[in-house]
C-alpha cells in the first residue's frame, strides 16, 4: 500500500471509499445465496383442476395471501386465499384466458396467465365428467351419435391418457417452477453498480465544468 | 419493504412521487463535488444490499441500509436511493416503476429523520455512546419504513394496525442486524475518519 505517501485528504477519503466498496463486494459475494424479494405465482392445470402456488424468494411460501381470477375480458371469476403451504385450488370456471392475480402481505402483488390452449385441452373431458358444469355446449361426441361405442371408448381413452399424463408431468410441472425462482444474476447486479459508477462521473463531469 | 405495481391507487403514488421529488430536489441541492463519489458509492451499497435476505421470521425479508445511508449522506439519502431502488425496478424486478415515488419515498424519510435524531449526537459524543447510537438509528431507520409502507397501505383498505403489525414484526430481525451493521460501519469509521461524519452534519 502506498496510502502513506498521498496527502491527508484524499487518503481519508479513500479508505471512506474503499471500506464502502468492501461492503458493495460482501454484498456481491452473498447475493447469489439469495434470490429476489418479491412474490411470484406459479399456476398449471391438471385435469379440470387449476393449482396455483405462491412462494417469495428462498421458496418460502405465501401463506393466506388473496388469489384473484379474472378471465380475459377482466371480470373476475372467483376468488380465494392461499392454505398453509402456499397453495389454491379451483376448478375451472370457463374456458378462457385465466388471470390468476395474488396479493400477499406487506404491499407484494403478481400475476400468472394460463392461455385458453392449455385450458382447451380438458375442456371436453370437464364437461362430460362434471355435473355441476354451467351450460353444456355440444361437444364433438355429442355430434357423431351414431357411434356412441366408440364415442365412449375414446372419451375413457381420452381421461386414462389424461390422468397418466399428469401423473407424469406433475414432476416436470414443480421442475419448471423451480427453476423459475430467477433471482437477478451476476451480470444484473454488477451492470447495476457499472450503471451508479457512471452516474457518478457523469455528475462529476458536469459539476467540474460549472466550476470552471 | 418494495411495493408492488398495481397495489396502490393513483393519488398514493402521485402523493409519494411529489414528496419524492421535493426531497431528491433539496438532496441534490445538498450535494457538492465532493460528496458525489461517497453518495455513489453509499447508493451502490443500497442497491445490493435488498439481495442480502434474512431469513428470520415470518416472511422474506432482507436489509435495507437506509438508517446508515442517512448518517453519511443526510438529504442526499434521497437521490442515493432513488437511484439504487430504480436500478433495483429495472433489473431486479424489486417494486416497480410506477411505485418508485412512494418507495423512495418510505425508505429516504426515515433515513432523513434518524440523520437529524442522531448524526450530531454521534459525531460529538464518546466512542461507546456514539456506536449505541448508531444501533439505535439502523433500528429506528427500518422501523420508520415499516411505519410508512403501513401507511401507504392503508389507501388500499387494508387496517393500518393490521398492516403495520405485519411489518413491523417481519423487520423485527432486520432492525437487530441492520443497528448492528450501522453500528459496525459507525466504529469503522469513528476510527478512521471522524471528520465525515462532522462534514456530513456540517452540509446535510
Amino acid at each position: 500500500m502506498q496510502a502513506d505517501n498521498i496527502p491527508p485528504k484524499p487518503q481519508e477519503l479513500k479508505r471512506v471509499l474503499t471500506m464502502a466498496f468492501a461492503l458493495t463486494l460482501v454484498s456481491v459475494a452473498l447475493a447469489p445465496l439469495a434470490s429476489a424479494h418479491k412474490v411470484n405465482v406459479f399456476a398449471w392445470v391438471e385435469g379440470d383442476t387449476v393449482h396455483v402456488e405462491g412462494y417469495f424468494a428462498g421458496n418460502k411460501k405465501a401463506q393466506d395471501s388473496l388469489v384473484e381470477v379474472f378471465d380475459s375480458s377482466g371480470e373476475k371469476l372467483l376468488a380465494g386465499r392461499t392454505n398453509e403451504r402456499g397453495e389454491f385450488f379451483f376448478r375451472i370456471p370457463k374456458i378462457t384466458d385465466l388471470k390468476i392475480v395474488l396479493t400477499a402481505s406487506m404491499g407484494h402483488k403478481n400475476d400468472f396467465v394460463i392461455p385458453m390452449s392449455e385450458l382447451g385441452e380438458v375442456s371436453s373431458q370437464t364437461r362430460s365428467e362434471s355435473v355441476d358444469r354451467t351450460e353444456p355446449e355440444p361437444s364433438e361426441q355429442n355430434i357423431v351419435s351414431g357411434q356412441v361405442t366408440t364415442a365412449v371408448n375414446l372419451t375413457q381413452l381420452e381421461s386414462i391418457i389424461d390422468t397418466a399424463l399428469d401423473r407424469k408431468l406433475t414432476p416436470l410441472i414443480k421442475l419448471i417452477r423451480a427453476s423459475r425462482q430467477e433471482g437477478p444474476t451476476l451480470s444484473e447486479v454488477i451492470g447495476g453498480i457499472g450503471y451508479i459508477f457512471g452516474l457518478i462521473g457523469v455528475a462529476l463531469y458536469f459539476m467540474s465544468k460549472k466550476k470552471n | 419493504m418494495h411495493i408492488s405495481e398495481g397495489v396502490l391507487s393513483p393519488p398514493v403514488l402521485i402523493a409519494g412521487a411529489a414528496l419524492t421529488v421535493a426531497g431528491v430536489a433539496i438532496g441534490l441541492k445538498k450535494m457538492d463535488t465532493e460528496k458525489v463519489p461517497l453518495v455513489g458509492v453509499i447508493s451502490s451499497a443500497f442497491f445490493v444490499s435488498s439481495l442480502i435476505h434474512v431469513p428470520v421470521g415470518p416472511s422474506a425479508v432482507h436489509l435495507v441500509l437506509n438508517g446508515l445511508l442517512g448518517l453519511l449522506l443526510g438529504w442526499t439519502a434521497f437521490p442515493a436511493i432513488l437511484v439504487g431502488l430504480a436500478l433495483q425496478a429495472l433489473l431486479f424486478q424489486f417494486g416497480g416503476l410506477t411505485t418508485l415515488g412512494i418507495n423512495t419515498f418510505n425508505m429516504a424519510m426515515p433515513a432523513v429523520c434518524c440523520y437529524y435524531l442522531f448524526a450530531r449526537g454521534i459525531a460529538h459524543k464518546h466512542r461507546n455512546l456514539a456506536i449505541g447510537l448508531a444501533f439505535g438509528c439502523g433500528f429506528l431507520a427500518i422501523f420508520f419504513s415499516a411505519i410508512l409502507v403501513a401507511l401507504s397501505l392503508v389507501f388500499t383498505g387494508e387496517s393500518f394496525l393490521a398492516a403495520a403489525k405485519v411489518l413491523v414484526v417481519a423487520h423485527l430481525p432486520v432492525m437487530f442486524i441492520e443497528g448492528v451493521i450501522t453500528a459496525f460501519c459507525l466504529g469503522f469509521l469513528k476510527k478512521v475518519k471522524p471528520e465525515i461524519l462532522e462534514v456530513t452534519h456540517a452540509s446535510g
